[in-house]
């Protein structure tokens, strides 16, 4: 069955992995190609005259991600990249669709997101490391959540202070800072979680941990809450509310976090509900979007338009109608999709983000480590839960508050944080599967020296 | 303490918001699908109409009138009109915020594609989605418009040119007319502001006038009194008429006057070369209620089977004449109750020319697919049977004459032999309207025309339709024998197009 491991060789399992990986891969750049050139033939009957360096470059890019998996990961798990890449490539047809000019912006920030997974996968070497730069971390994901209020670099887009703006570049620091506290969050809470799950006092029917241990938390999830909503980045506030709570109770097991966790959420909704107007608009928009359909409620008044004419099968790539709906290739991008793949196409993208997550989980399931586990579960709660957000916001399931469909929405931040996010995945589970792999060696008769 | 329960919790709570999500979406797009696609703010599918790709609108010698070119917005394509107001009031306007009018309205379906006609020639063109537009050839040219309009000038009025023997327009001038392109601009500001402008004008150049303006047609009208009567057997061209300077109406103490007070009688026939008014008031007066068959059979007061939506013409009503018989004396000389259409002059002389069989008139000749291939032709229909071949015959002598030496010599043309009527309508607006209706040549018709200068252009009342309609008729008419090409290779001269159920008409008469 399984060949003794040879000496630093990733072995037959790897082997698999790495060939399903790059024929995964190559089906996401050939859908990706397809769907190009179905929109281009929409509007007329030739093919897109840039078919062949799109079609160069999607591929090239996607060739390099796998060779740096193959290289830096090369027992990590198969299926990863290749979604992220179909989900990346739905974006980029999308987005060229509607603008072309963004979908050239697109393309380079993709450039740039694959460079930071390959960076990612060649600077983290062991991913355990990372605990180490926990605070480090922290403090830099508070100060890039603080830098678009920093007078001169920040920069107000459609009324949410989340930019920075530094010579030529734009980017939204948030995103860094996502990664950067879910790694601070994992490491922290690893090493506190039994003190953090050992009641000292309680307030009420609820027991709380010693506040020395809990107050570090507290801060540092208070504080970037504070921050968000100070720039009104309403998604990502929830975001990390819900990360946060997830991680806590992952690492605790103590159920009267989520309790205390949704007493506090409730709380802060409530006071942002009758602090904020913007929050208030939200709101009411989502319980009724139809009066204020002119104004306030009418960038989700398209949305709705764009699922319901689009309905079961979608008028096709590029004969719907999106450009009618405001931040299509952004916040809204899944009704664009909505509009002209129709359900097929919306649950097409959902079971592609459930795999996704399911393979993360699976990998936080497998590692042993408790730091590798719960880094994973965090990073596939982000990913999860941000898709939701967005997806729920523009179907109104929930209130809308912008934030990025992670590698479909238009966004060169966004990108590169879920690239980093998706390397982070990929390291962890090419660590897991090096000491299974191990153990099954060991476990194996002719195997050399027992481990334990 | 292993972390795996949990992670599994959060791993189901993802799950589950994941099936909600999914359970919304099946609710978007499918239960509601329907009301919020056809919700009235959504605009799509109106959109998606103006989107389509649309084919163009061409004259007959392949002048392009409209097509859509490729253009950077949400609509995708611009209905543009190169010809600006040259034949706008034949392709209409496409506007998304205005709607369509004219062969853009009327040849929609063949346009867009939509027509279900069309077929895929091939497996090969479907796959590679080819657009399945139909292009729309006018039986209109552009030499006969442009003739049509420099004859006209600045004068308020209609010209009016068509093949008697096939229905085809061969022109369809009415001025002012107007540019279509800024009502078809993608800005509801600015075709909100074109549109208040061109109907904000006094002048009204969005009105059609040459279809969908009614006159009272004067003198030309007596081509329908004098057939009427021949064919009724009521008069013929030699009868004699006393010789009048006006005719005391019955039931009323007015008088009918003859232009300018004169007096004239005689022969019909010589009634008809100076345009007697009171010679074919008696001829009304003795047709009675046959005067308003003979309107009738000339197609006036009937829906005409013309592509575009014409104005109906009136005239005095059946079972009046008894109680009013002043109206079917004014109505004989084309006054009091008659209001045509100068198209539905140019379709009476058209009858005369055409041995008395009246055609269908039709703006578009055949649908073209984008590879040039012919669709479908429209067209020729006989619509219906006008008067007889030898009444026909008679009539075109009568108006040989008025060219020859009648009120209508400024249509001569040297070696063509001009067929036409004068009339000078009064109306209640000013100077009296100058008409002209003529066909050419006379022997083997190949054109008719119908002319009419609104209150006779700047000669006002001194204005005769002989004196200022009749040399514009002259050199349309012209201009249009002139032509080689299309608009002659239809019809060969001496061959009219009659179907070979029409009875009553004898072999090259007319």
């Amino acid at each position: 069955m399984k060949r003794p491991a040879g000496t630093g060789g990733a072995g037959p399992d790897a082997a698999a992995r790495r060939s399903t990986e790059l024929g995964l891969v190559t089906l996401a750049v050939i859908l990706a190609a397809g769907g190009y050139v179905l929109t281009a033939l929409a509007k007329g009957a030739r093919l897109p005259a840039n078919l062949a360096p799109f079609a160069a470059g999607a591929a090239g890019l996607a060739l390099v991600a796998h060779l740096a998996v193959r290289r830096f990961a090369p027992r990590a798990d198969g299926t990863l990249l290749g979604l992220a890449v179909l989900l990346n490539g739905i974006g980029f047809v999308v987005i060229a669709r509607l603008d072309p000019d963004l979908a050239r912006y697109q393309s380079l920030w993709t450039a740039v997101g694959i460079a930071a997974f390959v960076a990612t996968l060649a600077a983290v070497r062991r991913v355990t490391d990372l605990q180490r730069y926990r605070y480090t971390f922290a403090l830099l994901g508070i100060a890039s959540l603080l830098l678009p209020a920093v007078p001169g670099i920040g920069q107000d887009i459609n009324g949410a202070r989340l930019w920075v703006h530094l010579g030529p570049l734009n980017f939204q620091p948030g995103e860094a800072a996502k990664v950067l506290l879910v790694i601070f969050l994992a490491a922290y809470l690893v090493e506190k979680r039994e003190l953090l799950s050992t009641p000292t006092w309680r307030v009420g029917p609820v027991m709380l941990p010693d506040p020395k241990h809990f107050a570090p938390l507290l801060l540092a999830w208070g504080g970037s809450i504070l921050v968000m909503v100070r720039e009104t980045d309403l998604g990502s506030s929830l975001l990390f509310f819900a990360v946060f709570l997830a991680m806590l109770y992952i690492a605790t097991a103590r159920a009267s976090y989520l309790g205390v966790g949704t007493a506090l959420f409730v709380a802060g909704a409530t006071l942002a509900y009758h602090a904020f107007g913007h929050v208030r608009e939200r709101v009411t928009t989502w319980i009724n979007p139809w009066p204020t359909a002119d104004s306030h409620g009418y960038q989700l008044v398209q949305a709705l338009f764009a699922f319901g004419s689009g309905g079961f099968a979608g008028t096709g790539l590029g004969l719907g109608s999106p450009g009618k709906i405001p931040n299509a290739a952004t916040d809204f991008v899944y009704a664009a999709i909505g509009e002209e793949l129709g359900l097929i196409g919306t649950t097409a993208v959902l079971l592609i983000y459930l795999l996704f997550i399911g393979v993360g989980f699976r990998i936080a399931l497998r590692a042993e480590q408790p730091f590798l586990k719960l880094l994973a579960a965090g990073l596939t709660t982000i990913l999860g839960v941000q898709t939701f957000i967005i997806l729920g916001g523009v179907t109104r399931l929930i209130p809308l508050t912008g934030i990025t469909m992670p590698f479909v929405s238009y966004g060169g931040s966004s990108l590169v944080a879920n690239f980093v996010i998706l390397a982070l995945l990929l390291r962890i589970s090419d660590e897991v599967s090096r000491r299974t792999d191990a153990d099954a060696d060991a476990a194996a008769p002719a195997a050399t020296g027992a481990r334990r | 303490m292993s972390m795996n329960r949990q992670v599994r919790r959060v791993g189901i709570v993802v799950v589950v918001l994941f099936l909600a999500l999914f359970v919304q979406l099946n609710y978007l797009q499918v239960v509601k699908a329907h009301s919020l696609a056809n919700n009235p703010r959504n605009v799509r599918a109106v959109v998606r109409d103006y989107s389509e790709p649309r084919g163009a609108i061409l004259t007959n010698d392949g002048v392009v009138v409209a097509r859509s070119v490729p253009v950077d917005d949400e609509f995708e394509r611009l209905r543009t009109y190169p010809t600006g107001p040259l034949f706008a009031h034949t392709s209409g306007f496409f506007s998304f915020t205005l709607g369509a009018s004219g062969v853009e309205d009327a040849y929609n379906s063949d346009l867009s594609g939509r027509n279900l006609d069309r077929q895929f020639h091939n497996i090969g063109d479907w796959l590679i989605g080819k657009e399945e537009t139909g292009d729309v050839v006018l039986s209109l040219s552009n030499a006969a418009q442009e003739a049509a309009r420099d004859a006209l000038g600045n004068r308020k009025g209609s010209v009016v040119a068509l093949d008697p023997s096939t229905g085809e327009i061969l022109a369809l001038w009415s001025y002012p007319s107007y540019d279509p392109g800024p009502l078809a601009d993608h800005s509801p500001k600015a075709v909100q502001a074109a549109y208040d402008g061109y109907t904000h004008d006094p002048d009204n150049p969005m009105l059609a006038r040459a279809y969908r303006e009614r006159y009272p047609p004067g003198s030309t009208f007596k081509i329908v009194t004098a057939s009427t009567a021949i064919e009724t057997g009521t008069a013929n061209p030699q009868s004699r008429f006393p010789v009048l300077r006006f005719l005391a109406l019955p039931q009323s103490d007015k008088q009918l006057h003859n232009f300018g007070d004169e007096a004239c009688g005689g022969t019909m026939a010589d009634a008809f070369r100076v345009s007697c008014n009171t010679t074919f008031a008696q001829v009304g007066l003795d047709l009675g209620e046959k005067l308003v068959d003979g309107m009738k059979a000339f197609g006036i007061t009937e829906d005409v089977p013309f592509d575009l939506p014409e104005a109906r013409a009136s005239g005095p009503a059946a079972g009046t004449f008894e109680h009013n018989k002043p109206s079917f004396a004014n109505a004989a000389i084309g006054q009091g109750d008659v209001a045509v259409t100068p198209l539905q002059m140019a379709m009476v002389a058209g009858a005369i020319a055409n041995g008395g069989v009246l055609m269908a008139p039709h703006v578009a000749k055949k649908i073209r697919d984008p590879d040039g291939r012919v669709i479908r032709t429209i067209g020729p229909t006989v619509w219906r049977r006008a008067v007889s071949a030898t009444t026909a015959a008679a009539l075109t002598q009568m108006m040989i004459d008025v060219v020859k030496r009648g009120t209508g010599t400024a249509a001569a043309i040297p070696g063509v032999t001009v067929a036409g009527k004068t009339g000078t309508a009064e109306n209640p607006g000013g100077a009296p309207h100058a008409w002209f209706v003529a066909f050419a040549p006379a022997e083997a018709p190949r054109f008719a025309v119908a002319v009419i200068v609104e209150h006779g252009g700047d000669l006002g009342d001194e204005a005769t339709g002989g004196r200022v309609a009749a040399p514009v008729a002259q050199k349309v008419l012209a201009k249009l024998l002139s032509l080689p090409g299309p608009t002659t290779t239809t019809t060969a001269p001496g061959q009219p197009n009659l179907p070979s159920t029409t009875t009553g008409r004898p072999p090259g008469g007319r």
